[in-house]
């Protein structure tokens, strides 16, 4: 059985169907990247995923269990959690207690919560930041407190959304290398990214997404040869 | 070990607070006083959920008017004694908040403030037309009070002693109240809702549950607010306890003393309390016009507050002491 399950998942927006009947499946352990052109509906998947958005018609199922139409901290409580492609950190909180705020939702005492922020910032990198408010750090670190946070919530999936945009090249290697050792961490990783070096690198599978409908899956080095996916990124004429 | 010196020092300073009534007799510094106490009490019951967790109410008055009006009726009606019915008129303004909050954090931002106001005006409305249960606009009149003997004496209810103690202890609650929450889990979780709403759902805060908690939280504080009001000045009205103006003297006060932290409503209440009393003597009607510019003022240069400023200035003193004293070990 697949961990994360999508069954003909739909959201109108008014007349426009951002997302249609799409059906996909992640299985635990695997890195999957959802890539495809401006406005193909990836971050509409992922709030829907995460139900920040509830969908028109469709399912998600986190190991067999049907979580479409939750409310968004019911799924986090259930082992999904996310990123935001335009960061929200809790600004004016100290960088601990941005991570500390998400470890409480598996650690009853602060004590505890506390700890297992401190060795989630170490392992990201952040170990000396963790004094410094939210809002004085890079947008690097921003990135990275994102995924702390994330991770703090003790997640089975982890939605990310853009780790890497805005990044210089030196730090999108050590973002990729962050991916991997998050999944090699046991946690199941779900990216959506539009640096494709990256994106090819690390994805056991990609899936490629355009007007809100699944146009391509499969390995990364075949997706990108397929005809449908050259002519969503491209336009008519080039494959 | 700080949340423990800071819980000695208050009870030191409430205890002190409650021997002046010894010690001063004059009746007019005493009714200040428990103004300063009852707009405190007020301050900090907006500020648990507008300063904590920034969800600006400007409905705050039904809670109060609701708490004056239950505990009023329960009284001239039921028979039933301040001291029962005050707190149950807290209880009352926190049952009624409950579902009022559940719809009302449905919205955000602006739009839960309006949604607040509205709620508020349509109080006082119910208030004013539901003659048979209000008496509509002509209000409740509290001819006397119940004798009531403690320690072996009777309290005398036309002293100011009785009630500057009882305003003290509300106060006190409130804080109390305020500093357990600031410390707790769901004091964390109203920050993280302050900071980001979005982002405080994503890992797993039950943003809607927290915030109608808080809500009735302090729905009760303000209702209990409310009911003492209706039994010191012995004469409630929609005018007097439902007006638009108490809402936002609650926003003031929180605002001015210091928004989301346990002493800036008394430091607020203090400040508008006793600079509103001032100006209204010396100017007279023209009063509310200096009232508006130290309101101006306030915010322009002090944006924290006054304790919010303050505590920051102690803070970097401490820092640089600590700094001097560091090399002599």
């Amino acid at each position: 059985m697949p961990l994360l399950e999508v069954r003909g998942l739909t959201r109108f927006f008014g007349g426009l169907r951002a997302v249609g009947n799409l059906t996909f499946s992640v299985e635990e352990g695997e890195i999957v990247g959802l890539i495809g052109p401006n406005g193909a509906g990836k971050t509409t998947v992922f709030n829907l995923v995460t139900g920040f958005v509830r969908p028109s018609s469709g399912d998600v199922r986190l190991g067999g269990e049907s979580i479409a139409g939750k409310k968004p901290h019911a799924i986090a409580r259930k082992g999904i959690a996310r990123t935001f492609q335009i960061v929200k950190p809790f600004p004016h909180l100290s960088v601990k207690e941005n991570v500390t705020l998400a470890a409480f939702l598996r650690h009853r005492a602060r004590a505890d919560a506390e700890a297992a922020a401190l060795a989630l910032l170490e392992r990201l990198g952040l170990g000396g930041r963790a004094g410094k408010l939210a809002v004085e750090l890079t947008l690097m670190e921003q990135k990275r407190l994102e995924m702390a946070r994330a991770l703090a919530t003790g997640p089975k999936v982890l939605l990310l959304d853009e780790p890497m945009g805005g990044l210089n090249p030196s730090e999108v290697g050590l973002a990729s290398e962050l991916v991997e050792s998050i999944r090699r961490g046991g946690v199941t990783v779900v990216l959506v990214e539009h640096v494709m070096k990256a994106i090819m690198r690390i994805s056991d599978r990609v899936l490629v997404l355009h007007h809100g409908e699944r146009i391509a899956e499969g390995a990364p080095a075949e997706v990108v040869k397929d005809p449908a996916v050259v002519q969503a990124y491209f336009g008519h004429g080039v494959a | 070990m700080r949340g423990r010196g800071a819980l000695a020092a208050g009870f030191i300073a409430l205890a002190a607070a409650a021997a002046v009534p010894l010690v001063v007799r004059n009746s007019f510094a005493l009714h200040l006083c428990i103004l300063v106490f009852l707009w405190a009490t007020l301050g900090e019951a907006w500020n648990v959920l507008g300063g904590f967790a920034g969800q600006v109410s400007f409905g705050h008055a039904a809670l109060f008017g609701l708490g004056a009006y239950a505990t009023a009726i329960l009284y001239l009606r039921a028979e039933l004694a301040p001291w029962w019915g005050i707190p149950l008129g807290g209880i009352a303004a926190a049952v009624v908040s409950i579902p009022t909050g559940l719809v009302a954090f449905r919205l955000r931002g602006p739009y839960f403030s309006l949604a607040t106001l509205a709620v508020a005006e349509l109080t006082k409305l119910v208030a004013l037309n539901w003659e048979w249960a209000t008496n509509g606009p002509t209000g409740f009149l509290i001819t006397s009070l119940p004798t009531l003997h403690l320690f072996g004496i009777s309290v005398d209810w036309e002293a100011k002693a009785p009630f500057y103690l009882s305003a003290l202890a509300m106060m006190g609650l409130a804080m109390g109240t305020a500093a357990a929450l600031s410390n707790s889990r769901l004091g964390s979780f109203l920050l993280a809702i302050r900071e980001n709403e979005d982002a405080a759902e994503a890992v797993g805060i039950d943003t809607v549950r927290a915030k109608v908690l808080t809500l009735a939280l302090s729905g009760f504080l303000a209702g209990v607010s409310g009911g003492f009001y209706a039994f010191y000045f012995r004469y409630i009205d929609p005018d007097a306890v439902l007006n638009l103006g108490i809402s936002m003297e609650m926003v003031f006060i929180a605002v001015v003393g210091g928004l989301g932290t346990v002493l800036g409503p008394l430091v607020g209440a203090v400040f508008l309390t006793v600079v509103g009393e001032e100006v209204r003597e010396r100017f007279g009607a023209g009063h509310l016009v200096f009232y508006g510019l130290f309101m101006m003022l306030a915010i322009r240069f002090l944006p924290e507050g006054i304790w919010g400023r303050s505590r920051k200035l102690l803070a970097r003193l401490s820092a640089r002491e600590a700094r001097h004293a560091a090399p002599r070990g």
